[in-house]
Parts: structure tokens; sequence; C-alpha cells
């Protein structure tokens, strides 16, 4: 009789797990999300979440809420609607300044991201639900980018 | 290497053994991790994809629930983008991530209250899960025979070799704080649990005809 060696018995070892507790399936791609997004924090300056409120829950599984967001002298206030599976944010930049709003990671940046009109206004419809952060770029070369902490539509 | 290790299904074990491949996903990290700080963000990505599978392994060998061992990964992760600037070896990614899962399982399953076992007498076999006359009957499959053989040792061979079988040489040392045991006694327990699967092995009629990889059946 062969005597298993160490190597053969920790290939079994390794063999017999991978079969009876598998890698959920979605779990690296959520965990490669999770880290890019965390990366994408350490080049910009972030803003800090100050109010944070939820509406009633309205017809069809549609629901909607309210996040509040600071940093420096701009406020940005958003409005995050869920319908389905698909989501949109209408947002609102006080005081008002030319600047690019993204929604990271930015994977179709062309889609996700709009310019933030003179009243401060800005949409970004069709999102995909999931974890989403918004980087804020100021047209002004001379502002730094700064961006929400990552929240969860 | 694309899309290496997302998701892979279970049973794709490499012909070259367990060091040979342990070594692989481990040079793959490093690499990955070196692009990243490079300044390529795929790097990461890759990082994470070969990564993740082994953290499962080691989380997942601490009883957490699925949940509670994906929340432990995610914190893994974070952790490395967090401190990123203070790891300075990269050839040593790999263990710094196992680590710094298997403290937060620890942490983890300590304050659920799921208590760990510490003491020696832990090596005593576990009460064999009842099964029934048809489970027993289907049980004639090898894989089934190769589980039983696993999942009938006790606890703390489970969980040990689990752990080795995953990670590229585990650091001694650490291990033994992470899993509330002797320094000294982590290769002599790890030679009595080899010698006990060997013998679980024998017992499930498995081995005696030198065919020892479950991966090979297919």
């Amino acid at each position: 009789m062969s005597e298993l060696s160490r190597d053969a018995l920790l290939g079994i070892v390794r063999d017999v797990w991978e079969r009876h507790d598998p890698v959920p399936e979605h779990l690296v791609t959520s965990m490669q999300a999770v880290a890019a997004l965390a990366a994408s924090d350490l080049d910009v300056e972030l803003m800090e979440l100050v109010e944070q409120a939820s509406e009633l829950a309205g017809a069809r599984g549609s629901s909607s809420y309210t996040l509040r967001f600071v940093h420096g002298d701009t406020d940005l206030l958003l409005r995050v609607a869920v319908d389905g599976d698909r989501s949109r944010v209408d947002g609102w930049v006080v005081p008002p300044e030319p600047m690019t709003v993204r929604a990271l990671p930015e994977q179709t940046p062309a889609r996700h991201a709009a310019v933030v009109t003179d009243t401060g206004r800005f949409e970004l419809t069709d999102l995909p639900l999931g974890l989403l952060r918004l980087r804020l770029e100021p047209h002004d070369a001379t502002r730094p980018a700064f961006a929400t902490p990552t929240f969860e539509i | 290497m694309s899309g290496h290790g997302s998701g892979r299904p279970a049973g794709g074990g490499a012909p070259g053994g367990t060091s040979t491949r342990a070594r692989e996903v481990w040079a793959e990290a490093t690499d990955g991790f070196n692009r990243w700080v490079a300044g390529d963000p795929a790097g990461l990505d890759d990082l994470v994809g070969v990564m993740t599978p082994v953290l499962w392994h080691v989380v997942r060998s601490y009883r957490l629930p699925e949940s509670a061992a994906e929340d432990v990964i995610q914190t893994t992760w974070l952790a490395l983008v967090r401190r990123r600037a203070a790891i300075v070896d990269a050839v040593a990614i790999g263990g710094w991530l196992t680590t710094t899962a298997r403290r937060e399982a620890w942490r983890v399953a300590q304050g659920d209250g799921r208590a760990l076992p510490v003491a020696d007498d832990e090596l005593e076999p576990r009460i064999p899960a009842q099964r029934s006359a048809e489970e027993a009957a289907v049980e004639q499959d090898e894989g089934d025979r190769l589980w039983s053989a696993v999942d009938g040792l006790p606890e703390r061979c489970r969980r040990l070799l689990r752990i080795v079988a995953f990670e590229n040489r585990p650091d001694y040392r650490e291990l033994a704080s992470d899993l509330g045991m002797p320094v000294g006694s982590i290769g002599p327990t790890r030679g009595r649990c080899l010698a006990k699967l060997r013998v679980a092995l024998m017992q499930t009629g498995h081995g005696t005809d030198g065919h020892h990889r479950g991966g090979e059946r297919a």
C-alpha cells in the first residue's frame, strides 16, 4: 500500500473543501468592486455624510431616500430613487459651481456622468443597484476633486 | 490569467500538489500587488481575484456563517487598501492577507460566542454526523468517502489542515497565537492530524491502490 504524502493529503483536503464549501459565485466580483472603490478613496478628498433620511416606500417596490454630504463650503444633497433594479440620483450642489459629477466605479463613465447646471442641479439616471460613490470634479482646475464615501443603493 | 480564481468551480486541483499551486497563487498575488502599487488598477483586481478564494477557505475554517465570512473578507481587503503604504514586503502579501483575515475571523468568532477549541483533548474525534441508511449507501461515491474522512476529523484538525492546505507555508508563530495553541505544538499537531486523515482515508477504503487524487476522477 502506498502511503499518501503530505502534499497528496493536503491536496485531498483542498479538493474536498472546494467541492463542499465552494467560494460563493458573486464573492470575487463583489470584493473586486469593494477594493476598487476603497482604492479610489486614496487620491481624492472625502466628503462627509451629515444626514440620511428615507422616505416611505412607494408602490411597485420603488423607494427613495435623501443623503446630504459636506466638504468645506460645499453642500451636496442627493435624492436617490430606486425603481426595480435601476436607480436614479438627483443632486443639488450648494453653492452652485461648474463641475462634473461621475458615478464610480467608472465602468461606463459616459453614461454615468453629468455636469452641474447653473442652479447647482444634476441628475444621473439608469444607475445599477449596488455600491456607489460620486466624484465631484470642479471645472476650476485649481480646486481638487472630492468624492462621497461609498453608499449602497 | 484573466478570470483566474473568479468563482472557479470546485475540484480544479492542479496536478502539481498543494505547495506548487499555493506558490503559484502567492506569486500571482505579489505580481498583482506590485502592479497596483505602480499605478495599475488591474493589479488590484488580479490580487483580489486570486486571493479571495484562499481567504474564503481560511475564514470559513472558523465556522463562520457565509455572511459573516464575507464581512471578514471585505474587512481584510479594506485593511489592505488603507494600510497599503505600510506593506513593504510585496512577496509576503499573501501571508499578510491570510493573517489579517484569520485574526478578524478569530475576533468575530469569539465575539459571537462561537467558542473555539483550545484544549488538547479537542484532538478527540468528533461524533460523526448521523446518517440515514440511504445516505450511507450513496456514500459509496468516492467524493463522499473523501468528504467523510475530512469531515470526521477532530475540529482542530479540520481547521488546521484546511488552513495549511490553502496557505503557502503559514507562519507557525502567528498561526499558533491565532489558533490559541502553543507555538511548538503546531508542527506536531499538523503531523498528528495528517496521520489521522491518512487512517480515516484507509478506513473508508481510500488510498489502498495508490490512486488518491479526487480531482482526477472526472
